[in-house]
């Protein structure tokens, strides 16, 4: 013991370097292992105790200062003797040199043998070894101990004027086990009948007050303390709920201004802070016109309420319906009420019901048998899913990104020989001659020249491939940029110009629709470079450049801006001087075009 | 036995339907607190239309309602319990429209007026020692005080019916009477000689109201015409002429002054009119504040200051002085034509189907309850 003490007296510096090298003097013969026996174990405990004592008794009124050094220079580094001891106790026990419920017992020998005002000293010192206390190992062999000494201290305390040390102790033990332990649970859920709120039986001479009321509203405190009868007795709900519409017909006739409320605000609330009412009659005009006192009934009220509607061990201890359609009315009442209490009472009464939401779940808990509910940490997969966030797009929107992206998703689309090709003039005009042919006999409901879209369209092919025909529109109408050889004959001699061009012309066809392909991807990139646009938009565009125009315009109302982006990706023609015109072209005609096929 | 007529008492099967009718709609027109030390309020007056006067005892009202129910009624429930009153008069032939306490203390005396068109008094002491009870139907009681409203004389000495007393007002300093009556005119009745001392002539219909703003040797009168007006008790001249509907008849609709408040300091006025209620600043001679209610006014007062009305409807308000309802308390009576203030904050409101509802300065309700008939 001497060895001990003189080693917490003299040492200084960090327990790590000396505390192992103490233990093995004190234990005679000195053990071989790190890790100490059980009668040794036993030893060393009662050494620790009798040490502490002795330090206690040693010590004055503060005993967690007693033996700090008192020269000013030295004293921030130095602690007194007992914290001392403490903390070489707990760094042996968190190694696991010695037994670990050891440091446990050394505390609750220290707050026996304190004072009050001392033990907040030594849990203030508890509180801040908070983190080596709660390790696992630690907290097994000295959970219950702690406990004990919690609800020792707590027991000790006055719950009316310790309020902050209670609160500081609950919150200790709150963090200190998990949150399902059930040892503090109130398991059969018994009330606390004892507290009772005392108010006067007879009328005071002198004053003027109702006193009928005045019964009637400290009477409901009796209900609120000991709800289970209300919940069995049908006459005693009865009794209890005339009293209460008598209580609320009163608060919301009397409905409290703005004023009054912000002429108590929270700081002076704090002040005045009492845990129980003061129910002297001379206070009762006082209290009704204070918005504090009345939340704190009506919040009393609606505990009540989820109380008698919460389910019990067996149904049948569910209230009757009627009972419940009134609690219910009741309930919407005093909710109203509070909303309508300033300050803030929109605000308070939001709050108040996320409480109470979370203690219904509690009881459910309870109900179910108070099963331990921590999760272990979920895989971090499944925590990116639930992370999933509404995708941004980079272009503004889905179609507007797909069509960004999709080149890169397809590389080979350019040789793909499945994709939608501007189709040859031949080809296209196909339906138009059919049409044309009188022995068809097509109506001209349903006749290809009125279709506007069909025939614009092919204006533009033509435009592009096939300028000697684009140019008999003019003069012969739509039906005359149809290529002759698709024409029957009786037809076709109604729409040749000059009959030695054909030949010509023909040729040209052939080969500039074996070349179109190629020829437009080259001329491409001159054309948006003319136009001052980024290059990049066309290598992704290109592949789609016959529809792009209609399926940008589905999307509704294409800016200006977009509509020159579309008209350089295609309109991708040799004239690149005609592009301004033929953006406008397609900027007045875009509407109309929406119902064309979109791919 | 069903359906057997022998014994068919017509004529008690007729009463009972009159009488039940009767109780009905009989009415408590104004409801007074008896003087009084205690702050706890002891004794309220009750002037009702079948012309009697009686005293009903506030604690003893308030433990047999108790025993009576076990718990106090709240305003809806229409099964009221009757309460015994303590003293009973019959004051008037016709109901009885007013009742004013000249003085307190000991010698107070019980001034009532009605529809007779009389003014009565009694020595309050005596009332309270006597034992009068219904069953002697308070005839046993002679006032001490019995004032006639004089009848007017037409041409060949026809003589009109006298006017009714619609309410009065005391100055006990001048030793004064104020009534308001049915012809038009105020009087002023000295108390001693039992003379009419003045006669204010000014109005063109009757009088709803009268209070005395004794300070300035004043008072205020309401009438059906729509106007208050201010008279010199000295020279019984209009001083001044309220029109509180000048706004509202624009919009086409009917006022008439039905109650006038006067605060503690007498430099403030209350006036009704209609649904509406001006608040007028004496001095200045200035309107303030106007209030709009949700149904006719039909008596109001000042307390502090706020407004207590009551109307029409089962409310009593409460107003600030620029026209905020304060709070507004379900009250028994559905239509209200009284309402008394005790001295602590204890509120009396009298009206319609006998109910009294006796309203506690916290708003609750103390005691509610029918007043016995005859």
């Amino acid at each position: 013991m001497e060895v001990l003490k003189r080693a917490i007296m003299q040492q200084s510096g960090p327990p790590e370097t000396f505390a192992l090298q103490m233990v093995q003097e004190v234990i005679n013969p000195p053990p071989k292992q790190t890790k100490l026996a059980q009668d040794e174990n036993q030893f060393l405990e009662n050494v620790l105790r009798l040490l502490l004592q002795e330090f206690v008794s040693a010590s004055g009124e503060k005993i967690m200062q007693f033996g700090q050094s008192i020269d000013e220079s030295e004293s921030e580094t130095t602690q007194g003797h007992i914290p001392r001891l403490l903390d070489i106790t707990l760094y042996l026990c968190e190694k696991e040199h010695i037994e670990g419920g050891m440091i446990f017992q050394l505390l609750e020998d220290l707050t026996e043998m304190s004072t009050m005002e001392n033990c907040k000293d030594v849990f203030g010192y508890i509180e801040s070894k908070q983190d080596i206390l709660g390790k696992r190992e630690l907290f097994a062999r000295g959970k219950l101990v702690m406990l004990r000494t919690c609800n020792q201290l707590l027991r000790r305390l006055s719950k009316a004027n310790d309020v902050v040390f209670c609160g500081r102790i609950l919150m200790f033990l709150a963090r200190f086990f998990p949150l399902s332990e059930r040892s503090a649970l109130n398991i059969k859920g018994v009330f606390n009948t004892t507290n009772v709120t005392k108010y006067e039986k007879e009328p005071l001479e002198g004053i003027c007050i109702d006193f009928n009321f005045y019964q009637t509203f400290w009477g409901l405190q009796e209900y609120f303390s000991s709800p289970t009868s209300v919940n069995h007795a049908p006459a005693k709900w009865k009794k209890f709920a005339s009293s209460l519409s008598v209580v609320l017909n009163t608060f919301e006739a009397q409905p409290l201004s703005d004023e009054e409320g912000d002429a108590n605000n929270l700081e002076e609330e704090a002040v005045n802070f009492s845990i129980k009412y003061l129910t002297s009659s001379k206070l009762m005009g006082l209290e009704l016109k204070d918005p504090s006192f009345r939340r704190h009934v009506l919040v009393q009220c609606l505990i009540l309420f989820d109380y008698l509607k919460a389910p019990g061990k067996n149904d049948t201890d569910l209230p009757s319906e009627i009972i419940k359609e009134e609690i219910t009315l009741c309930e919407e009442r005093v909710k109203k009420l509070l909303q309508l209490t300033p300050p803030k009472g929109r605000e308070f009464l939001g709050k108040i019901e996320h409480i109470l939401e979370r203690e219904k779940n509690w009881v459910w808990w309870k109900r179910d048998g108070c099963l331990p509910y921590e999760r272990q940490p979920i895989e971090k997969k499944t925590v990116q899913g639930d992370k999933k966030r509404r995708p941004r797009w980079r272009l503004g929107n889905k179609e507007l990104s797909q069509l960004w992206k999709w080149a890169d998703q397809n590389p080979n689309a350019l040789t793909d020989p499945h994709r939608v090709q501007t189709p040859s003039i031949m080809e296209y005009w196909k339906p138009l001659a059919e049409d044309m042919d009188p022995s068809a006999g097509i109506e001209a409901e349903y006749h290809h020249k009125n279709k506007r879209v069909y025939c614009w369209k092919g204006l533009r092919l033509a435009a592009r491939q096939d300028l000697e025909g684009f140019s008999k529109f003019t003069d012969l109408g739509i039906e005359g940029v149809v290529p002759l050889e698709l024409l029957p004959p009786d037809v076709r001699s109604k729409y040749q110009a000059k009959p030695n061009d054909r030949g010509k012309r023909s040729k040209k066809e052939e080969t500039k629709a074996s070349a179109h392909q190629v020829e437009e991807n080259q001329i491409a990139t001159p054309a948006n470079e003319i136009d001052g646009e980024d290059v990049k938009t066309d290598t992704t565009a290109t592949p789609m450049e016959f529809d792009a125009a209609t399926v940008i315009g589905t999307q509704g109302g294409p800016t200006p801006d977009e509509l020159q982006k579309q008209s350089s990706d295609t309109d991708i023609g040799p004239e690149a001087g005609q592009l301004e015109a033929d953006a406008e072209v397609e900027a007045g005609i875009i509407d109309g075009e929406t119902d064309a096929d979109v791919d | 036995m069903c359906g057997d007529a022998t014994n068919w008492d017509e004529h008690g099967y007729k009463d009972s339907i009159l009488k039940d009718r009767d109780f009905q709609t009989r009415t408590v027109f104004r409801t007074a607190w008896a003087p009084s030390l205690n702050p706890n309020p002891d004794t309220l007056l009750v002037a009702s239309s079948d012309g009697s006067i009686a005293s009903y005892s506030i604690s003893s009202c308030i433990s047999n309602l108790n025993t009576h129910s076990g718990l106090f009624n709240t305003s809806n429930d229409r099964l009221l319990a009757q309460a015994q009153p303590s003293c009973f008069i019959q004051g008037h032939d016709g109901p009885t429209y007013d009742l004013k306490f000249y003085g307190d203390g000991e010698d107070a005396l019980l001034l009532s007026c009605g529809d007779d068109g009389r003014i009565r008094g009694w020595r309050w002491k005596e009332l309270t020692g006597s034992n009068c009870s219904v069953s002697s139907h308070g005839n046993d009681m002679k006032p001490i005080l019995d004032l006639v409203n004089p009848q007017h004389r037409g041409p060949w000495g026809a003589l009109s019916p006298i006017p009714e007393n619609n309410a009065i007002a005391v100055n006990t300093q001048e030793g004064s009477i104020f009534a308001a009556s049915g012809d038009s005119c105020a009087y002023c009745w000295d108390l001693e000689t039992g003379k009419v001392k003045m006669v204010f002539k000014g109005h063109s219909d009757y009088l709803h109201c009268i209070v005395a703003r004794n300070s300035s040797n004043q008072i205020i009168t309401g009438s059906e015409d729509g106007t208050a007006r201010i008279w010199d008790c000295k020279s019984g001249k209009s001083v001044q002429v309220i029109d509180p509907g000048k706004d509202f008849k624009l919009e086409g609709s009917v006022s008439w002054v039905g109650c006038v408040a006067l605060d503690a300091s007498e430099s403030w006025l209350a006036c009704s009119s209609g649904r509406n209620i001006s608040l007028w600043n004496l001095p200045a001679s200035e309107c303030i504040s106007r209030i709009s209610t949700q149904a006719t006014v039909q008596d109001m007062l000042f307390e502090n200051n706020q407004i207590l009305a009551v109307g029409a409807d089962p409310l009593l308000n409460r107003f600030d002085m620029n026209g905020v309802i304060l709070s507004q308390i379900q009250c028994a009576p559905p239509s209200a034509f009284s309402i008394s203030l005790y001295p602590t904050g204890v509120v009396a409101v009298g009206g319609y189907g006998c109910c009294v509802d006796v309203i506690s300065q916290f708003g609750s309700h103390m005691c509610t309850f029918h007043c016995q008939c005859v």
